[in-house]
């Protein structure tokens, strides 16, 4: 007997008892329709978020960190007790190396690391807070420096303008909320407007550069060669101490130094699409009011050291540590590859390196294992109800041997195989099985789109959000739901084709 | 040589404490071509012997032979392919399968003979045919007289090409009218196809005017062969 008019055979034992098949292929249809929206809206929840994470940039940057001079400034305590963080930088503790740093991360490292394969650039971490003054208003804000170009979506939205256009223009790019901050009505107003940065008026600006006491840093920023920097000394007060009234300041126009001049060429659209992130950072690198060009923040920095910084530096020298020659370097830096592949490789060169890194995928194994362990509980439960289906499919099976002793005699008499009647027997499982497990994935289907639609219509909608698809339903899911209520649905069968088989067929002839 | 023989064939029912004995010691030879009828009061044994040698049921003690090879050694799997081959049978209540049509009926042994398609239902048309029934093939078995049911079981019976028929009461729910056309039929298998028949019956006359032979039985014992 053929496969085929086995499962002829199967088809018409089917469609002889329509209503008991209908009844028991519902419970595998109800608990593959389980499974596949509880797994799916796991999957989902997992989806969004890893393309939430992608959209941040997170795969695609490495944060790297040098040895810092805050790091060589501590002395006495066990290296392992030192937390390796810029207690000068603007930032609070945020990311850790996953090992300590044991190189210094000057340009020179920053060049080598760019030429790592798969590098698109390093760009080092440079922020600072300073006092700005733009449309007669003077604020404190924070600043970046960054590369130009940039390849970051940090830089993708504006609302007005665009992004610097030479690295090293002295042009700004400012978020919106500075820019409102500043009293700009609309980002467009801000554009090609000025915005100047202010330091106290008794350090040396960076119009003056060498100066013996930072021979090196000095150099080194003459080396980059064509910074196009110039300081305005304002008047004559240089001993009056800006941040304390700045205020007062601005309304005297008086008492004040401005030391850098930028034009504003961009508002940025700091809040991103769909809640991602928060605080606006996009990326590894941190978020800022203002940015600038990498060069004219480095040099900043350097003018416009904080008592901490000079402190550590001092003692970096003093313990000789940090050679006399020797630059500090910078604590940290974002590098971006061209592929979220290339991270591993690089990351292991950056350890060659003496470097320390840090990469969101460190935290993202973590996160898959939760994912991992959600799916399974969900799809548990979903096997539950599957289960509990499949006892129906017995206990359907059972009847039906009942009902049909007689059938199976008469076949056995004729010369049918015990092989043969339990093949039917698991071939009418199967179908049940395929039946409920296609109509329980369609099922599925259909209630991750209403659910989606109400979750849009009640909830996303009113706040004004967009739609968002909450649910996951690869063609792997489908296909393994399927299969596994198949797979149920004839071990539910086994116990019933071996008893099928088992029938006396002198027994089930009897004319009585 | 018989193409079917028994030889001190025996067997015992346990029924809880005592057993009963439906076969006791029975031996049989049919040749090739004989028609032969087993003739007994009620629980002589009868449908008990035919089963044996039918193949739906092993002896307690004894074999059976079918062309001087015995079925005791046979595995599950080769009695079911001697049931499907080698042997044919029908029984008093036609034993055809319900929601099936006559042809299906047909076709469902033709199936585990192992024929397809086209030569499937041809076959099955010729099958019908042979016993008469050419215009009843989408007839259900409830659509059908008693008399067709048996000859539509007697076209399965035959379906794959068995030397032998074996045939339990077939005329037991039959009027004698209907019962006298159906062994002609089954007589004339004998003489023109050299058909080997075995019939069991309780009816002396019936089974003396179609036979080659009557044997006996009470009790589980063969009391009796003629023409020996
Ligand atoms: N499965 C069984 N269990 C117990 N006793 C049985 C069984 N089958 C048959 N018998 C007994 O064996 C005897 C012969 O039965 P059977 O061969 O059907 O007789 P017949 O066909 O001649 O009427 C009867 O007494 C019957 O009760
Ligand atoms: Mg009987």
């Amino acid at each position: 007997m053929s496969f085929l008019d086995i499962l002829h055979l199967a088809l018409r034992n089917l469609r002889q008892a329509k209503l008991r098949f209908f009844l028991t292929t519902m419970g595998v249809i109800v608990g593959v329709a389980v499974i596949v929206t509880m797994v799916s809206f796991g999957l989902g929840l997992q989806r969004n978020m890893l393309s939430r994470f992608r959209a941040l940039d997170l795969f695609n940057e490495v944060r790297v960190f040098g040895k810092s001079v805050f790091s060589m400034a501590v002395a006495g305590v066990d290296p392992k007790l030192k937390r390796d963080e810029n207690p000068g930088g603007p930032r609070g503790p945020g990311f850790r190396a996953d090992q300590r740093p044991t190189r210094i991360l000057d340009d020179a490292a920053l060049a080598e690391i760019a030429a790592i394969p798969g590098v698109a650039y390093a760009e080092p971490d440079i922020g600072f807070t300073t006092f700005v003054r733009a449309n007669g208003r003077v604020v404190p804000l924070t600043v970046n420096g960054v590369s130009v170009p940039n390849a970051s979506s940090r830089f993708k939205n504006f609302l007005a303008g665009q992004m610097i256009s030479r690295a090293d223009a002295d042009e700004a790019v400012i978020d919106d909320v500075s820019a409102e901050t500043l009293g700009f009505k609309q980002p467009a107003d801000a554009i090609g407007q000025t915005i100047e940065f202010l330091a106290p008026a008794n350090e040396k600006n960076t119009s003056q550069k060498s100066d013996g006491q930072r021979s090196s840093d000095s150099s080194e920023s003459e080396d980059e060669g064509g910074l196009n920097f110039f300081g305005i000394p304002l008047e004559d007060d240089s001993d009056i101490e800006p941040g304390s009234d700045a205020n007062k300041a601005t309304s005297d126009g008086l008492n004040q130094v401005v030391a850098h001049t930028f034009r504003i060429s961009g508002v940025l659209n700091s809040k991103p699409k769909e809640g991602a992130g928060q605080g606006g950072r996009i990326g590894l690198m941190s978020g800022a009011a203002i940015y600038v060009p990498l060069r004219a923040a480095r040099q900043w920095t350097i003018d416009h050291r904080n008592p901490m910084g000079e402190v550590a530096l001092a003692l970096a020298r003093q313990s000789g540590q940090l050679g006399e020659r020797e630059t500090e370097g910078y604590f940290s830096a974002v590098i971006r590859v061209d592929d979220p592949v290339a991270l591993t490789p690089v990351r292991q060169r950056l350890t060659e390196l003496g470097f320390g890194s840090f990469s969101i995928v460190d935290e993202l194994e973590q996160l898959r294992t939760v994912f991992l362990i959600l799916d399974s509980v969900l799809g548990l439960l979903g096997g539950i109800s599957l289960l509990v289906a499949s006892f129906g499919i017995a206990n359907t099976m059972i009847m039906s041997i009942l009902e049909r002793t007689r059938e199976i005699g008469i076949m056995k008499a004729i010369g049918a195989e015990d092989r043969e009647i339990k093949l039917i027997f698991f071939v009418e499982a199967a179908v049940i099985g395929v039946t409920g497990g296609v109509l329980g994935t369609l099922a599925a289907w259909g209630v991750d789109g209403i659910a989606n639609r109400l979750a849009y219509r009640f909830v996303l909608k009113p706040q004004g959000a967009s739609f968002v698809d909450f649910f996951s339903l690869p063609p792997w899911l489908s296909g393994s739901a399927i299969l596994f209520a198949v797979v149920i649905s004839i071990l539910a069968a086994l116990y019933p084709a071996a008893r099928a088989a088992r029938i006396d067929p002198v027994r089930a002839l009897r004319h009585d | 040589m018989p193409l079917l023989e028994a030889r001190e064939v025996s067997k015992v029912y346990q029924m809880g404490t005592t057993s009963v004995t439906a076969l006791d010691d029975v031996s049989l030879a049919v040749d090739e071509g004989q028609f032969v009828a087993i003739q007994g009061t009620s629980g002589s044994g009868k449908s008990t012997l035919l089963n044996m040698v039918g193949g739906l049921d092993h002896p307690s003690s004894g074999d059976v032979y079918f062309n001087a090879k015995p079925l005791g050694p046979l595995s599950k799997k080769e009695m079911a392919r001697y049931r499907r081959f080698s042997v044919g049978m029908i029984f008093q209540n036609f034993n055809l399968i319900p929601t099936m049509n006559a042809e299906e009926n047909i076709k469902l042994a033709l199936a585990f003979g192992g024929l397809r398609g086209a030569q499937r239902r041809k076959t099955a048309k010729d099958l019908l045919g042979r016993v008469g029934l050419s215009d009843r093939l989408t007839h259900r078995p409830s659509e059908l007289s008693g008399g067709e049911q048996q000859r539509v079981a007697i076209a399965r019976a035959l379906a794959n090409n068995p030397k032998v028929l074996l045939a339990d009461e077939p005329t037991g729910n039959l009027d004698s009218t209907r019962a006298h056309e159906l062994l002609g039929l089954l007589r004339e298998m004998v003489t023109r196809d050299s058909l080997t028949i075995l019939m069991v019956t309780h009816d002396r006359e019936l089974a003396s005017s179609f036979a080659d032979r009557i044997i006996l039985m009470k009790d589980g014992r063969i009391v009796e062969k003629d023409d020996e």
